[in-house]
């Protein structure tokens, strides 16, 4: 026993150097954050969640939807985008051959091919995208030549991933204060279903919900979602149908004089799942979002 | 080296061995001082964390050139861009004009005026015949430069000629342009140095 305690020691000394640089450090660097502000508006960011909604997430993590869900959306880069909104004097026509005419300028260079294919076939209709790049200078250069010829246009910060874009899952990348009042954050690590950070903005109807999770195959024919039944509550129809019965096609209904109703637990994890939204533009994940082009 | 004769004298001082000899202390205190502070800097920085900023972004700068800017900033940003495309050909992107084309408007005492009627005109309606700019005579023509610009685009750029360079003017909104534009009216007359001075500052 005569090394127990220099063993002691050392043990000790590691694992408190890495609480220290696991937990401590990075509470201190994190563990303030809080509301932000929305970009170019005065609303904070996130909205604290409604009492139901807050009650949705602890059904959530105990149905374990986790698993196979993710909220998290990754990006892989930020591109800006010159699009023309209004042609002011111009016709396209003329229009095209003023472009093709900066072809010679030494930044747009790499970008001709491009620019050349996306006039292909336009025919005057607004708004058209004429230039995508992640180089700003390029993006401002073009976008000064059309302002000196009396053309509208407006810029666009675009992220750019496979979440985003191909999927479609949301418009930027999740940042910490998303999660601000998530308690336990839900991120989730394998994704058998798709992410769900913004599915309260993708599927904003509490009805559609219902029948997914009562009967994924109802609306998804080729879901491989269990079912989670046990969230409804099959009776008999009173006087009067609940407002909320679930509007289930034939194949899926109880049978006559039957409805299906959430249970509280199941209104609870609609709304959570309706309060799920990364739809706005922060400082740390900005874009434009695409109501600004009329 | 069994047969080896142990009667044979060895070299004074015998065979060598090996010691438990430390290294000197001096070198393991500064070394352990070097690195105590080196810690302690590379803490102070956050190993230069910033909660803010997330890949694909590299530092705050670049997260900084896609920030939307609003309000005045946004207003100078664009009469600077507008102004070095349209005025700044002639008036040369310091503002000090260049001699034989167009006079300074940096100083000059038609741009940092009290009130910005006069020299809202000057784009809108085109500029003629002989002016007196910073104690120099010029005699030439402008063009009614500035009339093909949106109201707000002509607001950012007499703002931005009114700010930059050290001049330290009054900034000009889109609906004052909005109302000098209107008082022209849509076939404006180039005036003369003369028209000019009649009309209220
Ligand atoms: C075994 C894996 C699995 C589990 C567990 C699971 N899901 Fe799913 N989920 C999927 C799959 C696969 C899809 C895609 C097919 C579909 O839309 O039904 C999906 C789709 C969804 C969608 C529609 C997404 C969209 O963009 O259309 C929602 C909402 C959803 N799941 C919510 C939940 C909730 C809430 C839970 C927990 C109660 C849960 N899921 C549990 C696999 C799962
Ligand atoms: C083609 C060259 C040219 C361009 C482009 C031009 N100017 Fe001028 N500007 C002149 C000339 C030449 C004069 C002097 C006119 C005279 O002598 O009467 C002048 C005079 C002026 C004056 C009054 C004199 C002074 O220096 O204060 C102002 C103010 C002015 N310009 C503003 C502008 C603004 C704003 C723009 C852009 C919208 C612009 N100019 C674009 C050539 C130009």
């Amino acid at each position: 026993m005569k090394t127990g305690i220099s063993i002691f020691i050392a043990a000790f000394v590691a694992l408190g150097a890495s609480w220290c640089g696991l937990v401590l450090a990075p509470s201190l660097q994190l563990g303030g954050a809080k509301e932000t502000v929305v970009l170019q508006s005065a609303d904070h960011w996130p909205q604290q969640r409604t009492g139901d909604a807050t009650l949705g997430l602890q059904v959530y993590r105990a149905s374990g939807c986790a698993a196979c869900h993710t909220e998290q959306i990754r990006q892989t880069g930020v591109a800006t985008e010159v699009t023309v909104t209004g042609l002011g004097a111009h016709q396209p026509d003329d229009f095209g051959a003023f472009v093709k005419s900066l072809f010679i300028l030494p930044t747009l260079v790499e970008y001709t091919n491009a620019i050349a294919a996306s006039l292909q076939g336009w025919h005057g209709e607004l708004p058209r995208t004429l230039l995508t790049s992640a180089n700003q200078q390029v993006v401002s250069e073009m976008a000064n030549r059309l302002k000196a010829i009396g053309v509208k246009s407006e810029t666009r910060i675009v992220p750019q991933g496979d979440d985003i874009i191909a999927r479609g899952w949301g418009y930027r990348q999740s940042v910490a204060a998303d999660y601000l009042y998530d308690q336990p954050v839900q991120l989730g690590g394998l994704r058998a279903g798709p992410d769900l950070s913004n599915i309260g903005v993708r599927m904003p109807d509490a009805n559609w919900q219902w029948q997914h999770l009562y009967a994924p195959k109802s609306v998804v024919k080729t879901s491989t979602m269990p079912s989670f039944k046990f969230l409804f509550e099959v009776r008999p129809v009173g006087h009067v149908p609940s407002p909320d019965a679930l509007k289930l096609a034939a194949d899926f209904a109880p049978g006559p004089g039957l409805e299906v109703v959430p249970k509280p637990e199941a209104r609870q994890l609609a709304a959570y799942l309706l309060s799920l939204k990364a739809n706005v533009p922060l400082y740390e994940a900005p874009f434009t979002p695409v109501t600004a082009v009329k | 080296m069994s047969d080896e004769n142990p009667s044979c004298p060895t070299p004074s001082g015998g065979e060598p061995t090996s010691t438990r000899s430390a290294a000197p202390m001096w070198i393991i205190v500064t070394t352990l001082v070097l690195l105590f502070l080196g810690g302690y800097y590379f803490d102070q920085h956050s190993g230069w964390f910033n909660p803010k900023v997330y890949a694909p972004y590299p530092n705050a700068e670049a997260l900084g050139a896609y920030q939307p800017m609003s309000g005045d900033a946004a207003a100078l940003a664009r009469g600077k861009t507008v102004y070095e495309s349209v005025c700044g050909i002639c008036h040369g992107a310091d503002g000090l004009g260049k001699p034989g084309q167009a006079p300074a408007l940096a100083a000059s005492e038609l741009v940092i005026t009290k009130g910005f009627n006069r020299l809202a005109h000057i784009p809108l309606a085109g500029l003629n015949g002989p002016i007196k700019v910073c104690g120099k005579d010029w005699s030439m023509a402008m063009a009614a430069m500035g009339a093909a610009l949106p109201d707000d685009d002509l607001a950012a750029v007499l703002t931005y000629i009114r700010g930059a360079w050290g001049n330290k003017a009054g900034p000009v909104t889109g609906d004052d342009i909005k109302k000098i534009r209107a008082e022209i009216g849509k076939a404006p007359q180039v005036m003369t140095g003369d028209m000019m001075m009649k009309l209220p500052e």
